[in-house]
């Protein structure tokens, strides 16, 4: 999978690479508007991450050219202003999606991810982690070929964690993906932990292997 | 008052005393003019009578003669030489009524005897003529008085109109779609130039909020991406297995901090934008959808809780807000009725087309009202994810809209109530 990042930021570039990479992407980069440009005339990629703000040209004229250019690449828009109007805007040119600065590394992944399932495994997308198989189409998890019935919560968190496997992945980022960011304004993150006891309850059940680690009181990896 | 009705009242005082004057002023002129006239005519009868008296009567004859115009008669009384004035009544027969009549009276001598010569005018004719003098001239004066004030309100009207159109100009203007008024060329001096003035205001004004939003935004990015690169980096540090717990523990403490930053100032740009009303009004909002979305976003806390949720939400209710600031105003104080909470506890809410009620128990006694709704202003042993922001914001979206945030706390319960001014 080739992942274009659309960054002027070096040292934010080369978090987003170092992140992507370990979880097995071909990342490349452009600095500014005019070496993006290039990039997207020259080579194809599946995914595309593109910061609004560039030297040269604004991130939603690349969501343009790439529209003119009937690409198919998926495209992850980020932005340091939080305006509704760039977001709006942003997803009306075609972006797939949309993120604000700053986010969790991992997010960034999963919705990667998301998107890539969304447009690359048109007709059968499965994925598969050892005896875990995951049909995103009908949202049913398969565990050594027996079905396994999980809530909507614990299935996010599953797909969250599968994306990012192996990698430390936060409270605070798995509570802004399963409830987004207002969810601070009522409380704590204590309660993931109901969901994680639930969904390795359910995997250990169907005969799973225990991937969810506990880190420390940090968060948790996957595998 | 209205400019119109001022102008028209002030002439209206000008000129109703300067009209009655000049009207009794005319009325006395007229009088005593015609009563020198009079006068005069009947000094003029006197001298003929007195000269057609010498000549005639020659031959001593004494007379005496009566009628109401004329009457002279023998008198012991001296001689005048000046006959004397003055206005009488006479009794007239045949309208049964006494008539006013100017009568001149002198003693003369004719052939060494004395008269008295009494000489009358009839005073009526000159009456009426004064009269219809004093008609036409209060009719004259009452035409000009109401020419010249419909005219003054027709020049008035005209005269303002540009200042009314400037006026309502400016009433319409918002912040936000600023970009270019435009006044019209009058072809008054005052007005151009006042439209003038008016023009660079609000280009100024709209130069000013432009550079505030842009401000703002760019503050957003200057602070978010820093944020951004170092939130990142403690999340790689995070990967490295070799790190021990102490370590890794240092790096989530850190990890959790930076986001708390990055919320702060986050909620410290909502509170500028919203000042700067960044949010427009669009079109009126359903509330009802907006307090149902976030109880199921909220459901797994209040379940955790045990709260119990007693809602009475009309569909009807369309409230003057930004779906963003709707978000913001819900998220906020339910919230705040779920995290404040004890457990099993009680939320009501209320939703009606002008009112949206938030009742809750809570851990915590009365807020003084004054610190309630301040920035930074946070309850002791609240939670540490609390910025204290989310009511300051609450709040100046409320005055920013014209909604209006009260709070009490009554039977242990603290009631927040928005309410749309009408």
């Amino acid at each position: 999978m080739k992942v274009l990042i659309i960054e002027d930021e070096p040292i934010l570039r080369a978090n987003m690479q170092e992140y992507l990479q370990r979880q097995g992407y071909i990342c490349e980069y452009a600095a500014d508007f005019r070496q993006a440009i290039e990039k997207v005339s020259e080579f194809d990629y599946d995914c595309i991450v593109a910061d609004i703000g560039l030297p040269l040209g604004s991130g939603l004229d690349i969501v343009k050219e790439l529209k003119s250019q009937e690409s198919k690449a998926g495209i992850i828009i980020i932005s340091a202003k939080d305006a509704l109007e760039d977001k709006l805007t942003g997803l009306e040119l075609g972006a797939d999606d949309y993120l604000t600065k700053p986010f969790h590394l991992s997010e960034l992944n999963a919705r990667i991810n998301a998107i890539l399932r969304r447009k690359n495994f048109d007709g059968n997308p499965v994925i598969n982690f050892n005896e875990i198989t995951i049909k995103p189409a009908s949202k049913t998890v398969l565990i050594n070929n027996r079905s396994l019935t999980l809530t909507g919560k614990e299935y996010q968190l599953l797909l969250y964690f599968i994306a990012n496997q192996h990698r430390v992945v936060t409270k605070s980022a798995l509570a802004s993906h399963l409830w987004g960011d207002e969810y601070d304004t009522a409380g704590s993150y204590d309660f993931i932990y109901t969901h994680i006891k639930n969904l390795r309850k359910k995997m250990l059940e169907a005969g799973g292997e225990d991937y969810i680690n506990t880190v420390y009181g940090t968060g948790y990896r996957f595998g | 008052m209205k400019l119109l009705t001022k102008t028209t009242l002030y002439f209206l005082l000008i000129m109703l005393p300067v009209f009655g004057a000049g009207a009794f002023y005319l009325y006395n002129r007229f009088n005593k003019e015609i009563a020198h006239e009079t006068d005069e005519e009947l000094l003029n009868d006197q001298m003929q009578w007195v000269r057609y008296l010498d000549t005639t009567y020659v031959n001593n004859p004494v007379f005496s003669i009566s009628t109401p115009e004329f009457n002279i008669h023998p008198t012991s009384a001296p001689v005048q030489s000046k006959p004397k004035f003055k206005n009488v009544k006479i009794y007239q027969e045949p309208e049964d009524d006494y008539a006013p009549f100017r009568q001149l009276t002198q003693v003369i001598r004719i052939n060494n005897q004395n008269y008295e010569l009494v000489l009358r005018k009839s005073k009526i004719e000159k009456a009426d003529l004064v009269d219809n003098i004093i008609h036409v001239m209060l009719f004259a004066f009452g035409g000009l008085l109401i020419f010249v004030l419909i005219s003054n309100w027709f020049i008035s009207k005209r005269i303002w109109k540009p200042f009314y159109k400037s006026l309502t100009n400016i009433q319409q203007l918002q912040l936000n779609k600023l970009t270019k008024v435009n006044f019209e060329q009058t072809n008054t001096y005052e007005f151009n130039q006042l439209n003038a003035t008016l023009s660079s205001m609000t280009s100024r004004i709209h130069q000013d909020y432009l550079n505030m939003k842009e401000l703002t935004e760019d503050a957003a990015h200057e602070m978010q991406t820093p944020l951004a690169i170092a939130q990142g980096k403690l999340e790689l540090l995070l990967q490295d297995e070799s790190l021990t717990a102490e370590q890794q523990n240092s790096i989530l403490l850190s990890y959790d901090e930076l986001q708390r930053l990055s919320r702060l100032n986050h909620n410290l740009l909502l509170l500028a934008k919203i000042e700067n009303r960044q949010y427009p009004v669009a079109q009126h909002l359903a509330l009802k959808p907006v307090i149902e979305k976030y109880l199921l976003l909220f459901e797994e806390l209040i379940k955790e809780k045990e709260l119990q949720i007693n809602s009475w939400l009309d569909p009807e209710s369309h409230w003057p807000l930004h779906p963003a600031l709707a978000d913001l105003l819900i998220s906020n104080l339910l919230g705040n009725a779920i995290k404040y909470n004890y457990p099993e506890g009680t939320i009501e809410i209320t939703l009606t087309s002008t009112t949206l009620q938030i009742v809750n128990t809570s851990q915590l006694g009365a807020i003084p009202s004054d610190q309630l709704f301040q920035r930074f202003k946070k309850q002791q042993h609240t939670y540490s994810n609390s910025n204290g922001l989310g009511l300051a914001i609450v709040k100046k979206m409320a005055d920013a809209y014209h909604l209006q945030l009260d709070y009490k706390y009554e039977d242990g319960k603290h009631h927040f109530r928005v309410v749309v001014a009408v």
